[in-house]
């Protein structure tokens, strides 16, 4: 056996098997959860900086929302009920439809 | 289809989104990164939380990786970034020692002085002059692989793996096969 192949049988040693599912799983598993972490850190965001706004604006809103509120209602519920259905069917994460990721 | 082009469609599709083509990479990869990561910091348990860490910023990072280059020297530059990182916030000391005798069971139960005195070696070797042996000498990379994977000029991994390869059989007790 020459120098080289004697070295590489000694690293063989250090070899991990060619297929360990565990250690796939558990790297996919780690992947699913930071994505789950970050779309919650962008939904808390988005969610809280539409709170602020909201409530800065309300002051100026609220005339103008009761006026038209009565008119508009069902339209604007429909509307929201169609933009909820198209998020959910789309079936992309809303990090991506927010443009934070690919 | 070929290994490169295997890989070549799946980083395309992965990096159009597909986590399934970036779970398939991962098991295709893995073997080659984890022992390589293994050979470099020579503690089992660090090198496989060190490959995790590597294949999660491999994913976050994927659009960069250009058509056509090695899938398995960019996991493995990532990984031995990370690596020189572990080493130098001092985690992978604390690591060591935690598993040292863990580690080694596993060792004896397989050889013999030769491994044990590889194993020395090793830790005795530079870094980068363990991270060029770990490449080219264990894991049939090319020079040049291992140059693009570790961003180490040419004639540098070149040097490394002879003075590395040389003083691993030094300490095996035979000739250095000059």
């Amino acid at each position: 056996m020459g120098n080289d192949d004697r070295l590489k049988a000694l690293f063989a040693y250090d070899e991990p098997p060619a297929r360990d599912p565990a250690f796939s799983t558990a790297v996919m598993e780690e992947l699913v959860r930071r994505r789950f972490l970050t779309d919650v850190a962008v939904l808390s965001g988005v969610s809280a900086l539409g709170g602020t706004a909201l409530w800065a604006l309300w002051p100026s809103l609220q005339p103008v929302v009761v006026a038209v509120a009565q008119g508009l209602a069902p339209a604007i519920v429909a509307g929201a009920l169609a933009l909820g259905a198209a998020v959910v069917f789309s079936g992309r994460r809303p990090a991506a439809l927010l443009g934070f990721e690919t | 289809m070929s290994p490169a082009s295997l890989d070549e469609a799946l980083v395309a599709a992965a990096q159009a989104g597909s986590s399934e083509a970036f779970s398939r990479l991962v098991e295709r990869h893995q073997q080659a990164l984890r022992a390589f990561l293994r050979r470099a910091c020579g503690n089992w348990a660090q090198a496989d939380d060190l490959a995790q860490e590597t294949f999660l910023a491999a994913w976050s990072r994927i659009e960069r990786l250009k058509a056509g280059a090695s899938v398995r020297a960019w996991l493995c530059g990532i990984g031995y970034n990370k690596h020189l990182s572990a080493v130098r916030s001092g985690a992978r000391d604390r690591a060591r020692e935690a598993s040292y005798e863990a580690d080694h069971e596993v060792a004896r139960g397989a050889d013999t002085a030769d491994r044990m005195a590889l194993e020395a070696a090793m830790s005795d070797l530079p870094a980068e002059q363990r991270a060029c042996v770990a490449l080219c000498l264990a894991a049939d990379f090319s020079h040049a692989e291992a140059s693009e994977a570790l961003s180490l000029p040419l004639g540098t991994v070149k040097s490394h793996v002879t003075r590395g390869r040389a003083r691993l059989l030094q300490a095996l007790g035979g000739p250095d096969g000059q």
